[in-house]
Order: C-alpha cells, then structure tokens, then sequence
C-alpha cells in the first residue's frame, strides 16, 4: 500500500481529479456523458503522436540509464535481468480500432506511469545520486501524464469513454532490492519494446 | 573404580567344624562330599550377595548408589544399605540401587543384604568420595528462536542451579550442526555460575550463513566444576536437538537480503531454490558453488570491497533465470570531525561538522546524525538533504533562556556502526554575528558624522565590538569601538576627525567583545562630509614675460584636503609699501593671472575662495634677487625622478623653490615648480610630464626675505637614451692612404642625453659587398676610433691602401646608450709614382739588356761574322771560272746578292723527319741527282737576282710546281752552311748538264721579276754572277716586312738569297693542315718571332 501513496495515487490524483477518482474506471457506455476538465486540443491525435515519438525516442536511453546505474551483471545479463517478462502488461493490438487503440494506449500509459513512479522512488532511495537517471525517469513520467491526458480527452471528446478500466505492476515496496532492480529493469526493457509498437500504431 | 571388598564369615566358620570332627576313611568321600558341598556354598554365596557398587551424583547433595543383583533375587526383593561409620544409618531399597545423602569424605562401609533372606551373605563396601562420579542432570533448551534478519540463534535454557548445595562454576558446551545434523559447524562453551536458584540463560550466536540456507541444530550439554568435589566430574548428555529451519516457498530467493555489511568481512550467500543453480557471481566475479541440502547451494565472499551505491548484485544463474541479492558494504560512521557549535544572534546555535570518511552507504543505510544537549536533555536529529554536502552538515539548536552552557554530543550512526563526538561550549563567546544592514550617515559637522546600522539579534547580555572601515581616496582606516548589545538591533555612533568636504566610504563588521569572529562585512555605505574654509593658501609662483614687462602669477590648485571644498575663485592682489591693491577675481579653472607691473618689488597674495570662506594669502615677491655667480650644471635622474642636492645656506630664511621646463620651449618658460622647506638640502623632482631622453632646465631659488634668488641652473635629464639619429658626416678630402672625415653636432632633441663621444669604424669593403656586422663583437678587421673629444669634429684615417674601398660609419653615444650609424663607402686615390715605378723598371731592363746585347754583338761581331756570315769566296778569283767572266761581263744585268725576297724554286723533300741529320748529308748530294729535272722545268733565265731573305721560319704551302716537280710531300730548309760546303761536288755536274751554258749556272731556274733593285745590286753583279744554290728554293716563301710575298715564280718578283744569307738552320715541315694558309702575313714581328721560338 505504501507505493499507492507514494507514487501511484498522486499520479492518478493529478490524472483523475474528479469525484471517484482512484476506483477502477470501467468502459463507459457510449452514449454516457463524459466531460473533461480542460478543453481538449484540437489536434490531439498529431499531439498524442508527438509525444508516443517522443517517448519511443528516449525509451532506449532510458533503459540504458537505468541497468548501468544498476551495477554489474545487470549490463551483461540483460535477457535474464532486463527481459521484458512482464506478466499482467496491458495488451496492444495494433490492428484495432482507433478506439480501441485508444483504450489499450490508455491502459499501458496507465500501467507504465504507475510503475515508472514506483521505479523513480525506488532509485531516489537506492541511487540518490544518479541524477541523470531521476531526470530521466522525471520527463519520461512528465511525458505519460500528459499522454494519459491527452488519451483521455480523445475518448472522451471522440468516442465519449470516460472510464478505463486499468491495471497496475506489482507493488515493489515490500520486495528486496534485487527484486527492485529487476523489476524495474524488466519494466523499462518492456516499455521499450512496447512503446515502439505503440508509436508504429499511431 | 569403587574399591569394593567382601567378606564371607558365616560359612567359613562351619567349614572349618566339620574338618575337625571326621577322622575316619570315610571321611575322604565325607571329606569329597563335604568339599563340593562347600565349593558349591561358596558359588551359591557370591551368586547370592549384591555386588559392583557404583555411586554418582548430579547434584552433590544425593548420591545415587546403585549395585548389581545377586542372581537368585527375583522381583520383590528389598535391599537394606546400611552407612557404618554413620550411626548405623539404613536404607531399604527394592530397586537395586538406593540414594543416601552425601557421605563426608573419607571411606565410609557400606553393608547392602537382602532382607527376610537369612543365609544370604551381606555385602559389605567401602566407600569414598573419590568413587563417586558427578554427573549433571541433562539440560534441557528451554526455547531456540532465529533471527533471520541477522542470522542469529536465540538459546534459552535453565541452569537448575537450585538443586546445588552451593555456588558452582558450571560450564556449558553448544553444538550447532547443519546439512541435517550430519556437520558440526560449531562448538562453543559457556561459563556460568549456579547460586542455588534456577537460573534461566541465554546465549545468541550469527551464523556466517543465513539461517534461512538450511537447518540448524542445536544442543547443549554441561559440565559442573567443583573445587571441593573430590569425586570424578563428567559431562552431563547432549539435550535433544533442537531445530532451526526456514520455511521456503515455492520460490527462489538468495539469502541475505539487503545486508549491510563492513567493507573487508566474509559473508556467505545462499541460493535456496529448488532449480538447479549454475553459477554464482558478486558483480562480474564468479565464485565456486557450496552445494547445502537438496539444490540448495552458496558461495563465501572473503574480504568484501565496498559497494557502489546501488550495493553490489550477487546472482545465482539457472537454466532460464537469475536471482540474486544486494548486499551493501560500507564503513561505519566516522567520528564526527570540527564539530563546532556558534550563534548568529544568541536566540539559535548552529552546529556544524564534517562527516569525515564517507560510509559508501547512501539512502536509508546512510548516517543518521542526533544533536543532543545533555543540560536540557533536548536533542535534533539532522534532516538528511539529497545531496549533501560538507557545508550542509549541521543542526540547528534553539537557545534555552538564561542558559549560557552548552554540552552538546553528537551521534552518528549507521547499520554498521556509531560514534559521537562532544563539544562544551559557553555560547557568549562563540558569536559569529550576521552582517550589519541598514547602513546610515547623518552630518554632526564638517569633520563628524553620526553612523547607524541594523546587527539582527538579541545581544542584550553581551558588548559587541564593531569596527568600521573610513575609506577615503588612497586612504584606509579602521576604528574599533565598543557598543553594548540591545534587544531591538539598532546601533548608531559617532565618526569624528573626518576631512571636510571629502567623499567617505564607510562599512562595519561586528563581533562579541570575547572576540571569536568577526561578521562580513557589511556593504559600503558613501558619504560627502560638509564643506570648510580652505585651509591653506595656493601655492604660487611668478614669471616676468619675455619683455619683462608683465609679471606672470602662476599658482596651482590646492589639494582636496586644503581646499575642504569646491574653489570658486581667487584674489589676486598686490601690495607695496603696505599698500594693498586688489587686482582682479580669477574664477577656479584658471590658475595664473597677468600682472602690468613696474619694476617695483610688490608682494602678491592669492587667496583661495569657497563658498564657506577665504584661505590664508599666500604672498610672493615680484622681483628676482640678482646672482652674478651662476654656473650651468649636468645632473641625471633616476628613471622616475631627478635628485637635486645643494649646500645649507643659513641665509635662505623662507624656502628652497625648484622649478623647471623643457629646454626647446621658449622663454618664460613653466613646467612646474616645487616649493621645499628652507632647511633642506635636496630635493626629488618627480612629475609625471617627465619623458626620458627629454632635456630639462631646473632652477634651484633661494628665498631670502620674500624674496628669491636663482642658486643654481641645471640641466638634465630624467633618463638618458642612445641619439635617435646618426652624426651626419662628409669626406671631405681622400688621398691615396688616408681620408679626412668631417661631422656635424647632433641636435639637442635628437640626442637624447649628454654626448659622450662619437664611436667611427672604418673597414675595406665595397657598397654591395661589405657591411659592417656586429660593431661591438671585436672583429679584427674592423677598425674602430672612440673620439670623445666632444670638440672634435673632423678625423683623418692614414695608413690606407690607394685606390681601396673604405667603408666608414660613424655613430654618436650617449651614457643612454649607442645612437643609429651612419655609413659610407670612399675609395683612396691611386698611388701614381708606384705605377710609373712598375712601369719604368721593366722598361729600363729591357733597355739594359739590349744595350748589352747590342754591346756584346758589336764587341763580338768577328767572332758573329764568322760564325754566321763567312766571306763568301769571290768568283771572279776563281779561275776556274774565268772563261765566264766575258759571258758574264757581256751580261749586263747579271747582279749577285741581290738584297730582294727571293723565291726558291727547289725543295729538298725528305721522306722521314728521323732521318734529317742523313738526309743532311745526302742532302748535299741528291739535289745533284736530282737537278736534270728540276732544271728541265726552270725557264732558262740570264738574269740571276739572289736576293737576301731573312730568316723567316713559317710554313708554307708547297708550290703545286713543286710538288709536281719534286713528287715529294716534305719539304725542309737546309742548313744554308752544311748546303755550302758540298758546292765543289756541283761544279762537276754542271759539265755534264746539258742545259748549263757556258761557265756556272745555277742548278735551278729562278724568274726574277723584281724590278724594284737599286743600282746597288749592280754592283754586286760580278761577285754573284754564276753563282747558284743547290737547292731548289721554290718553295721558300721568304717574306720580308718591306717585301712582298713571293709565291709564284712567274709572276713575282723572285730574289733568291745567297746561301751564306740564309742562316736559319731549321727544316721547314709542310703544313699538314691544307687549309691553313701559307702565310700568316704576320710579317716579321716581334710576336712572331716569340711565337715561333719554341719550334728552334
């Protein structure tokens, strides 16, 4: 519970200020009403583009930043340290519907930013001077929430979806170090490889 | 061992009755019965008696005595064990073992029989402390926990000290096993007392390897040490085992977790999997697999290096996955180092430290650090910054009132590790103020001014010391004052003995007065303090002009801190004879002022004005006390400056002024002046407008009576320097050895400093070829005059060489150095008498010897006719010859030794060069043979001209004629005189010629054609007449300067020489070169003769 307060719950707090903020957002019905804080862009998909590009673009140095601040063997064993063996990551279908697309992105960026807060306060406790790898990991979350905003209102305003169901990484708080190490590892190694797919999609 | 002794008394006595008794032969089978029923007795009475008594205790109070059963004894049978040394003192037994108290030592018998069994012996045995073992009762773990966080057994036992009679030293051994009880990694002993109550004791032990890794087991056992037992003292069992295991799940997990280690320990890691494990490494290391239970398995880490921040990983592979742990290996927190405790403002402490060596532990595992104030019990805890720093190492700590003392401790701790460090300090005099702010200046007066500033903090209990910075224009000063603190922070004091009219930067710092820092301090705060009078009146000066008719006033400004304001204007006034006259108001740019004055001595006064008031007057007399005595001097400075020094002269009642200018200005001329005390006797002249290599005129004023009288006239120069121009020079005269130089003065500008002589080098050399390099390296070739007779003007260098270059130079010096050169090249005129000496000497050789020669020959002439000119027999006298005189007389023309160039017409050609001196004499001979055909080819002639030919030895082309004639390629010119003397030989073949006439007739036929013969010849006639030489001479080219060539015989004039004339006697070789011509026509010269002299 602690990395709901710590890092997953302002994330959705700033993403989902609304009343019920926090419970799971099911599909809305499609004639429901749906109503955004602020007025969507009105180019938001060239918007949602830029930042998947955006994102695809600095995956990579991230993923590097963050197994070589990890320490050895973490830079030689990266099948088995860094293998994007994410168990419960959202699925993407490029092939769907806009919307559907659209509902996947969702899920992912929601899934990814979670984990990335939890990886960010993992590293501040365990590597607090690798600033580098803080800033990185800052901007790449700064980049999500604004995805996730963005999504949102794309849904909202196109296919008036105002709730997503969405699903979190496993809580990291509890577990060991190397099991900190490696789940962030994997997690990058998985955003890496997914986020390309994403980007390609869009 | 027990010693145990028994005893048989009953039975040995009835033995031994019935022996006495039986005497008869019946009495061996008696005596046999009697024996094997005795032996049988005896065996059924050992079977029968308890036997082997063994004692022990476990408690020193009780001893447990305990026996073997005779063999008949069944169940139910009760043994009485009596103690006789005791009060016969029995106990009774079913078991075959009894306990009776603890015996004294000593032996003590002890008789054990079967009660209600009469015939059954009783055992008797001694019995002594010494036979009785100790042996503690088992112990028992009461409790084994772990800590697997820390690897750590927990064991809890009880000591059962309460069955003990007394305090005993009571030691305890623990065994841990692992790998299923199967190795023993650990045996430890434990010292404990027992005091006669049960005691419960614990005892922890860590494991290298993580507990979690396999199972534990543990028991103990223990070992009582009585010094006043003299019995034997053993061991107690081993308790039961007692087990320590982790649980696994279903997953792998490597052991420790997250350990935070000392750099340097051994650590064991664990991989408790049910994989199998490949390999294991700690960063990229590979470390050897401990195999533990099942696919368990761990490696040991000796002398761990300290880890990076993220820790170190150590993984264990399997075939499709890596786990692994972090372990963290740092140091223990240093001793907090400077740990210093001050106060900005006496209401907070602030206490800094450095952390000193870095732990290599960040995050949680980072150094934790706790102030703690051990008067007021109150403490901090440093709040750690993300990046610190050693600067961010501190804690604040709010002051307690009335509380001055302070002890404060300082503790670091971290997983590994803590330390502390103290500090007492009186807070009052660890002050280190904050800046003072607000920094403010109000007029008092002119030369005071009231300060004020802002120090934050309450300082009510102390005194401050603050010192304030006046700063002025070249000009720093500090002044220390102290104030008492107050509670509101304001302060204010008084700045006096400042300067009037003067900008003032002003800045504070503060501290306690129990000095221990001094504040920053604080920003400068500028002021301008209020005007006054001028103090002094201008310093002056006067000049007359140039006509002496106006009196110039010069005066010079005054300083800042005389005037004590801004100068308006001055007034110029004069006075004579107490009556003063005020001239005019000079507004404050101008500084001088012209006065139409007579030649009166007035006294001028300036004074200075501003808006406060008037300065002193200062007063100058306008005439000059005149001083007949005056001599020009040199002086030299100093770079910067010039020294002028004088004698005191007691006279000079006011002051020394010097003044000075540059000396190419024009009169009056004022660069400045100095005004020094009348006591001195030297003066520095510095100014600013001083240029080195600059000429400068001081003049030294005495004042006597306001009046001043030129001293002394100087001129010098701050710095010399080398002449900037070269001495312009001219030749003014050159002979053949020696040249006069003539220079002019170098200006006075372009000099530079004093002249000290002019340096001439003078060398042989061209304008293109030779240049002086290197005047001053001492080249030998190179001449050099230094003429520092400054009057000298002209040079003359002797001893040259005529007709040479010269290259001169000249340059000009200076103590300042070497001025430029200049340089010239002059050529020496040519010595004439030498050249008309090496001519005519030659000459009047030449003339000598041949006046000698001429001499010699005239002296010799005989001697040379002889030799060379035989006289040539008359043939007229010649009677042989006489039938021709008629022919000859008949013939007019007929001439002899007819002085023409003859043409010879016949060639002796030889056929080899070598055999010349043959051919010599056959020469005499063969022309006779060969004279028929030569003479078949000459024209039959009547007039016979044998001209004299010169001794011309060229070559020559052979006639065609000739060679046709002859068929020869050779031709030589015979020796005329060995051609002579073979003449008798021809008079013979002349009879048989058939072409001779009557008389002689020459053997060759020569046209003569010369027409040019004198009359001269003719008289000759009779002595040449009939006489012709032998050889063909033809092909004799003889030429003579004044003849011409004869080459044809038929159409030149041929004059043939006599033989006696021709007195050369070399051969003449045919050309072998057919084109070159057959005269040179060189004539006959002295060329050609010198020429041709080495073919003699």
């Amino acid at each position: 519970m602690k990395v709901l307060a710590a890092g997953v719950v302002p994330l959705l707090l700033v993403l989902h200020w609304k009343h019920g903020a926090g419970s799971p957002l099911p599909i809305t019905p499609v004639n429901a009403t749906c109503a955004t804080r602020h007025p969507c862009h009105s180019n938001l998909m060239n918007q949602i583009r830029n930042q998947l590009a955006q994102l695809n673009g600095s995956a990579n140095a991230l993923f590097i930043l963050y197994y070589t601040a990890q320490g050895e063997p973490f830079p030689n064993n990266l099948d088995k340290l860094c293998g994007p063996n994410v168990t419960d990551f959202p699925p993407f279908h490029a092939n769907g519907t806009e919307k559907t697309r659209l509902v996947e992105l969702y899920r992912i960026i929601a899934y990814l930013g979670a984990s990335l807060g939890n990886i960010t306060r993992d590293q501040k406790v365990l590597n607090p001077n690798a600033l580098s790898l803080h800033s990185k990991l800052n901007a790449t979350a700064d980049i999500m929430r604004g995805l996730l905003s963005n999504v949102l209102c794309r849904l909202c305003n196109k296919y008036h979806v105002a709730h997503v169901d969405v699903a979190y990484g496993p809580d990291t708080s509890g577990k060991d170090v190397f099991q900190k190490k490696k789940l962030g590892c994997q997690l990058l190694g998985k955003y890496k490889q997914v986020i390309a797919v994403v980007a390609q999609a869009f | 061992m027990m010693n145990i002794s028994l005893r048989l008394r009953r039975p040995s006595r009835m033995v031994d009755g019935k022996r006495m008794r039986m005497t008869s032969s019946f009495q061996w089978l008696l005596l046999t019965f009697i024996l094997l029923y005795l032996m049988n007795q005896v065996n059924s009475q050992k079977r029968g008696a308890p036997r082997d008594l063994k004692c022990i205790t476990n408690n020193l109070q009780v001893w447990d005595c305990s026996w073997k059963a005779p063999s008949g004894a069944g169940h139910g049978t009760i043994y009485e064990v009596c103690i006789e040394s005791r009060s016969h003192s029995c106990y009774q037994s079913e078991k075959t073992n009894a306990k009776i108290p603890a015996l004294l030592p000593g032996d003590h018998e002890i008789t054990i029989n079967r009660l209600y069994d009469f015939g059954n012996p009783i055992s008797k045995f001694t019995l002594n402390e010494k036979n009785v073992s100790l042996i503690p009762d088992t112990p028992e773990i009461l409790n084994l926990s772990a800590d697997f966080s820390t690897s750590t057994l927990h064991l809890k036992w009880n000591d059962r000290g309460s069955i003990f009679p007394r305090h005993l030293n009571v030691i305890w051994e623990v065994k841990i096993l692992r790998k299923e009880n199967t190795e023993i990694i650990k045996l430890v002993t434990h010292n404990t007392t027992v005091n006669g109550k049960d005691t419960v004791h614990h005892w922890s032990w860590a494991s290298d390897m993580p507990l979690e890794c396999t199972t534990h087991s543990v028991a103990i056992r223990c070992y009582v040490d009585d010094p006043h037992f003299s019995g034997r003292k053993e061991w107690s069992d081993w308790s039961p085992l007692k087990n320590i295991s982790w649980s696994p799940d279903s997953q792998t997990k490597v052991f420790p977790q997250d350990k935070v280690i000392l750099v340097g320990s051994d650590i064991t890691f664990c991989c408790v999997t049910q994989e199998k494990v490949l390999s294991a490494q700690i960063g990229q290391t590979n470390c050897p697999l401990i195999h533990l239970d099942g696919e368990n398995v761990a490696i040991k880490i000796h002398n761990i290096s300290v880890s990076a921040n993220s820790g170190t990983n150590v993984v264990f592979t399997t075939e499709d996955n890596i786990f692994g742990t972090v372990i963290f290996a740092g140091y223990p927190p240093d001793i907090p180092q400077k740990l210093n405790c001050e106060t900005y403002d006496l209401k907070e402490i602030i206490c800094t430290w450095n952390p000193g060596r870095p732990t290599a532990l960040v995050g949680p595992r980072n150094t934790s650090y706790t102030l703690f104030e051990s008067f007021s019990g109150k403490y901090v805890k440093f709040k750690r910054v993300e990046a610190p720093t050693n600067e961010s190492y501190q804690l604040f700590f709010q002051m307690r009132p009335n509380q001055e003392i302070y002890n404060f401790t300082l503790n670091a701790r971290n997983p590994l590790g803590r330390s502390e460090s103290t500090i007492l300090v009186n807070i009052t005099e660890k002050v280190y103020p904050r800046i003072p702010t607000s920094i403010k200046v109000k007029d008092i007066n002119s030369t005071a001014v009231i300060l004020s500033w802002h120090l934050p903090g309450n300082f009510a209990k102390i005194k401050l010391l603050c010192q304030i910075e006046i700063n002025k224009t070249n000009s720093v000063q500090e002044r220390n004052i102290t104030i008492r603190g107050v509670e509101n922070s304001s302060y204010l004091v008084a700045v006096d003995q400042l300067n009037p009219y003067t900008v003032y930067t002003f800045r504070i710092r503060c501290s306690a007065e129990t000095f221990w820092k001094w504040s920053k301090w604080s920003n400068e705060k500028k002021y301008l303090t209020t005007e006054a009078i001028p103090s002094k009146g201008p310093d002056t000066w006067r000049e007359w002009s140039s006509d002496g008719k106006n009196l110039i006033i010069y005066w010079k400004p005054l300083p800042i801190n005389e005037a004590n304001g801004k100068i308006l204007s001055y007034n110029v006034s004069c006075s004579l004879d107490e009556e003063t006259q005020s001239l005019s108001e000079i507004p404050d740019p101008q500084h001088k002022a012209e006065l139409q004055l007579d030649k009166n001595d007035y006294i001028i006064s300036v004074v200075a004005k501003n808006s406060v008031g008037s300065s002193p007057p200062s007063k100058i007399a306008s005439m000059e006390i005149p001083n007949d005595d005056l001599k020009v001097e040199q002086a030299v400075g100093m770079g910067n400056g010039i020294l002028l020094t004088w004698n005191y002269d007691p006279s000079m009642t006011c002051d020394y002024v010097i003044k000075w200018c540059n000396s190419s200005r024009a009169e009056p001329c004022l660069m400045d002046w100095k005004k020094v005390p009348s006591n001195s006797t030297e003066a520095v002249i510095e100014s600013d407008q001083f240029r080195p290599g600059v000429r400068y005129n001081f003049f030294l004023y005495g004042c006597r009576n306001q009046g001043y009288q030129l001293l002394r006239s100087i001129i010098g120069y701050i710095e010399e320097l080398a002449p900037i121009v070269a001495p312009n020079f001219t030749v003014e005269d050159t002979s053949a050895d020696s040249i006069l130089v003539r220079w002019e003065d170098i200006p006075v500008e372009e000099l530079r400093g004093f002249l000290r002589g002019y340096l001439f080098y003078f060398e042989k050399g061209e304008r293109d070829t030779s240049k002086i390099r290197g005047l001053e390296s001492g080249r030998s070739d190179i001449k050099v005059k230094n003429i520092t007779d400054l009057s000298q003007k002209t040079l003359r260098i002797a001893d040259l060489q005529g007709k040479t270059s010269y290259h001169l130079v000249l340059r000009a010096y200076t103590d300042g150095g070497m001025g430029p050169e200049k340089s010239m090249f002059v050529v020496t005129k040519e010595n004439s008498v030498g050249l008309i000496i090496a001519i005519l000497i030659p000459v009047a050789v030449a003339v000598i010897v041949g006046v000698v020669t001429s001499i010699l020959c005239y002296r010799k002439r005989e001697w040379i006719k002889e030799t060379f000119y035989p006289d040539i027999p008359n043939p007229e006298n010649c009677k042989a010859l006489q039938f021709q005189k008629s022919v000859c007389e008949g013939n007019s023309a007929l001439k002899t030794l007819e002085m023409n160039p003859c043409t010879p017409n016949n060639v002796e050609v030889l056929e080899t060069r070598s055999a010349v001196p043959k051919i010599e004499d056959t020469e005499i001979i063969s022309p006779i043979a060969e004279r028929p055909e030569e003479s078949s080819d000459a024209e039959p002639e009547n007039h016979v001209v044998v001209s004299y030919c010169p001794p011309v030895i060229e070559e020559e082309i052979p006639n065609p004629g000739v060679d046709e004639a002859g068929g020869t390629s050779q031709v030589i010119y015979i020796d005329v005189q060995s051609m002579y003397q073979p003449q008798a030989k021809p008079e013979e073949e002349q009879e048989s010629d058939p072409v001779g006439g009557a008389g002689y007739k020459p053997q060759m036929h020569l046209p003569i054609t010369s027409t040019v013969e004198d009359l001269a010849a003719d008289a000759d006639l009779d002595k040449t007449a009939g006489y012709r030489p032998q050889a063909n001479v033809n092909a004799w080219n003889l030429v003579s300067p004044d003849s011409p060539r004869s080459t044809d015989s038929n159409s030149e004039i041929v004059s043939f020489g006599s033989p006696c004339s021709i007195n050369s006697r070399q051969f003449l070789i045919p050309p072998k070169d057919e084109d070159s011509p057959k005269s040179n026509g060189g004539g006959w010269s002295f060329t050609n003769f010198f020429q041709n002299k080495p073919n003699d």
